[in-house]
């Protein structure tokens, strides 16, 4: 049996103050194989919320064989070499718990949540369908279907469609190119052989990290950590994935036509990975554009030029640099370029720094309030420190920041931020060459909306 | 395989019903697990109590609560909360309407400032009644690009005839152009009364501090000016529809949307519970384990989401009974025999030991995960005022599970399920006659 390693995480620790209540308890360990296990009791709910992340998601994957990370989760749920086809469910559903799963760029991650009672079938579903998961033909060809129809539910959602195309088009050759979801004719011609492969290249002990959150003990927890996941091989050294998006050479436009009563209008910008010292002027830019009704682009584009029903910008973290987008839907009647020109008049605001010490300090509340408002469930949690465990590492990332640390820093930096430091990102990001607009409008009308390119 | 435990873990709340003189009920919980509150207030009235000519009135009044008050703009509204972190939303919607502020706890005082201005004191100025409407006449139109809500909407309009639940609380464009501000003052006078309001406070306060702050607060609002108690209008009831509907609406889509259904039940119907472990069974259990998504996703591969229930609309008036599915166009003639097939076999056989066991198990065990958030419980606590639970309801509910027979089920499916007249409602890439492929004319 192999022991159960304790990082030098506490002690390092104490010389940094914990600013992160969710941070505040959490045990580190690793095990012997590599798994990462991550721990946070508290018990003052009765709710254990058990969750498993593996680093491997769209941006894991090659040409032509994209969605294959998406598709593996949906394969997860099929059955393994211990628990027939239907019985991961039926187990969660006799313990009255709830399960489920989601992929997106950077990761693959798996949840339950159960009565503080009866969580242990939830680690030993994780400890099986590690390495045990079955790749019936039969059943990926069922699965396969019910994937097609995930797609197309994409496919007829007007935003989704936009989006596929800006990262496309912003996106040339770094993996960020197309969607999680993947592309259709990919999947139509993905096999059950090439899933398996995938799966034995990124399913093992060493690329996951394991959390617990909630009202169990911590002790009783790791030793059944260590017997379920201890004796499985670590596996391969996962090769890192050093594909860099060279920097955009002008900016690039599309148009996608689609039946829609609305028009609709995305703005992006290649902005910085995690951890990078300009995300966290950028999430303040972010915070202060679009959260709220006090927000800039709602009080331009919805109470005054009353052009849009709905206004946001969007930044998100991710391993590799990706985009920090602006998002418009239109009122009929407007033009969908006279909101693009206003969108680049509010960016031009924070280019010159034209920003009040009160509004900045909002956001910088906001966004320290919302780690608290949004972690009252220990599932929510658990998927925070199971995210920056899973995407802040590597050398880019300074050490203090790496993995679930990252929300300690994370505050104080955001704390630092100044205003200068939000102009300054503004005027690096925010460029004409630097971004990709798409518009998405009626089919068939575009001949009536010359007028609406923007200049 | 592992069998569920007997023992259940039971949400205990500790909750304090206060009413004021003016007849507003406080409803308070502490939770001090993180440091944070939600503050949760509804008024009793919605769409339900709006004529048909004026659809989307208490959606557009519920929208308005945040456009302006005696004492602040609808800015000042926004910086207010915005500044110290917390958020606000306003809504009106079929049964209710009012105000949720959720914030951290040091705010608490500010939240309710700002709620019971909002709910006393909101003005509605002109020009924000304007620019409200025309937002939503967009909104309405942007509906049109989500198949889903165009089914359901069109199902409603059949299903619940002769009801106002049949219009979409957002209202239609004819109706929301023409409302005016007098109409919505007449409503915000009519019902926005404190005796028609509740305000549900939980999480990480102080109960006795809490509740001196409401009585300083909305101690101070009147009862409407006659001063006699708040009476709420008769809603007009919808009949069950005794032949199967069948509509086809064309729409430039990829999936097929289907919706297969008819009337539900109140909430305060006694088979409520024996409804829930039927649902449980047929169509809602998360994964894919009841019938409908079981054998229609997993085993045939026919769809993402697929689903059915009759319980989850169930409010002061009955809702519906549904079956949903989402599916490529080729797979229409199957996933709607499918769905069919499903509907009338709860109906005509006992479903069997093993799932009553399987639901069962679930629904009393997983009740305690309904209370993890603040707005959970400050909803719950709400829902048991509103349908007189009874605040012991969280104690009651698993034996009120437990008592549920084969039989029960069998006998509710007869009663709330008529499988030979149901409604079906399909949008897609079909014509008006449900041909799939051949509509050409996609026009809006």
């Amino acid at each position: 049996m192999t022991t159960l390693i304790a990082t030098a995480d506490a002690e390092a620790r104490t010389d940094i103050q914990t600013k992160s209540f969710i941070t505040r308890s959490v045990h580190k360990a690793v095990l012997a194989n590599g798994l990462t296990v991550l721990t946070r009791e508290s018990r003052e709910k009765a709710v254990v919320a058990t969750m498993i992340w593996y680093r491997a998601g769209s941006r894991n994957e090659e040409f032509g064989q994209t969605g294959k990370s998406h598709f593996l989760e949906h394969m997860l749920f099929k059955g393994t070499d211990r628990y027939k086809k239907g019985e991961i469910d039926l187990i969660t559903h006799l313990n009255g718990g709830a399960n489920n799963a989601f992929t997106w760029l950077d990761f693959t991650a798996y949840y339950f949540t159960f009565a503080s009672d009866r969580w242990g079938a939830a680690l030993e579903i994780e400890a099986s369908r590690m390495r045990g998961t079955m790749f019936d033909e039969e059943e990926f060809a069922s699965e396969k279907q019910v994937v097609q129809e995930e797609l197309r539910i994409g496919l007829d959602g007007p935003w989704e469609v936009l989006e596929n195309e800006v990262w496309a088009t912003a996106f040339r050759q770094h993996p960020y190119h197309w969607p999680t979801v993947g592309w259709l004719e990919d999947l139509e011609a993905a096999s059950a052989a090439d899933m398996k492969a995938y799966y034995d290249r990124w399913y093992h002990p060493r690329n996951a990290t394991v959390v617990l959150v909630g009202d169990f003990d911590t002790g009783e927890a790791l030793q059944k950590i260590e017997n379920l996941f201890g004796s499985i091989a670590p596996g391969p050294e996962a090769a890192p994935i050093n594909i860099v998006e060279p920097p955009q050479r002008g900016e690039k436009r599309l148009l996608v036509r689609k039946e829609t009563p609305v028009e609709r209008l995305l703005i992006a910008y290649h902005a910085p990975e995690v951890a990078h010292p300009d995300s966290y002027p950028l999430k303040v830019a972010e915070t202060l554009l679009s959260t709220g009704k006090s927000s800039r682009l709602y009080q331009r584009l919805v109470e005054r030029d009353q052009a849009v029903t709905n206004a946001d910008a969007s930044y998100h973290d991710h391993i590799d640099p990706a985009l920090f987008y602006f998002q418009a839907e239109l009122k009929p009647g407007f033009n969908i370029g006279d909101v693009e020109r206003a969108t680049y008049d509010e960016i031009d605001r924070l280019k010159r720094g034209d920003i009040s010490a009160a509004e900045i300090e909002k956001a910088k509340r906001q966004i320290e309030a919302s780690l608290v408002l949004g972690s009252e469930e220990p599932l929510q949690q658990a998927i925070l420190l199971g995210q920056y465990e899973t995407i802040a590492f590597g050398e880019r990332v300074p050490v203090e920041s790496r993995g679930y640390l990252y929300l300690d820093t994370l505050l104080e930096r955001i704390a630092a931020v100044t205003i200068d430091d939000v102009a300054a990102a503004a005027q690096k990001y925010f460029t004409q060459d630097n971004r990709t607009v798409g518009y998405l409008i009626n089919e068939g009308k575009l001949d009536e909306r010359e007028n609406g390119r923007a200049t | 395989m592992q069998h569920s435990q007997k023992r259940v873990a039971r949400p205990k709340l500790d909750v304090e019903r206060v009413e004021l003189p003016n007849g507003l009920v406080l409803l308070l919980s502490e939770n001090h697990s993180i440091p944070s509150v939600s503050i949760n207030a509804i008024v009793r009235a919605g769409s339900r109590f709006e004529p048909d000519e004026n659809a989307g009135l208490a959606s557009l009044v519920g929208a308005l609560l945040d456009a302006g008050t005696t004492t602040r703009t609808s800015q000042q509204i926004a910086e207010t909360i915005e500044a110290s972190g917390g958020r606000l939303g306003t809504f009106g919607d079929y049964q209710s309407s009012g105000v949720v502020v959720t914030l951290l706890s040091k705010d608490i005082a500010l939240g309710v400032d700002v709620a019971s201005d909002l709910l006393m004191n909101a003005t509605f100025p002109n020009e924000k009644v304007h620019q409200h409407s025309e937002r939503r006449v967009a909104q309405i139109k942007a509906r049109l690009d989500v198949p889903r809500t165009q089914a359901s909407d069109a199902f409603n309009e059949i299903v619940f005839k002769g009801s106002p639940q049949h219009r979409p609380p957002i209202g239609y464009e004819e109706t929301v152009k023409g409302l005016t501000r007098a109409d919505v003052e007449a409503f915000d006078h009519r019902y926005y009364v404190p005796d028609n309001t509740m305000l549900a406070i939980v999480g990480d306060i102080d109960k006795s501090e809490v509740k001196s702050k409401v009585e300083a607060t909305f101690g101070k609002w009147e009862r409407a000016k006659t001063f006699e108690k708040f009476e709420p209008p008769q809603v007009p009831r919808p009949h069950r529809q005794t032949v199967p509907i069948e509509r086809f609406i064309a729409a430039s889509k990829e999936q097929v949307n289907i919706i297969i259904g008819h009337l539900g039940i109140e909430r305060k119907n006694p088979d409520y519970y024996a409804l829930l472990v039927m649902d449980t069974i047929l169509g809602s259990s998360p994964g894919f384990t009841s019938r409908i998504p079981r054998i229609l996703r997993d085993e045939q591969g026919l769809a993402y989401t697929t689903f059915s229930n009759i319980t989850s609309s169930a409010g002061l008036d009955p809702g519906r009974f549904i079956a949903y599915i989402g599916t490529a166009p080729e797979n229409l003639g199957r996933a709607i025999a499918g769905l069919r097939a499903e509907i009338a076999r709860i109906v005509e056989e006992p479903v069997s030991e093993e799932e009553l066991e399987t639901a069962t198990s679930y629904l009393t065990g997983s009740f305690v995960l309904r209370f993890q958030k603040n707005s959970q419980v400050a909803e719950f606590l709400l829902e048991a005022e509103v349908y007189g639970l009874g605040f012991d309801y969280l104690e009651k509910y698993p034996d009120l599970i437990r008592a549920i027979t084969i039989e029960d089920v069998s006998r509710v499916a007869r009663a709330h399920i008529d499988p030979r007249n149901l409604t079906t409602v399909v949008v897609g890439p079909i014509d008006e006659l449900g041909t799939i492929g051949s509509s050409t004319d996609f026009s809006l």
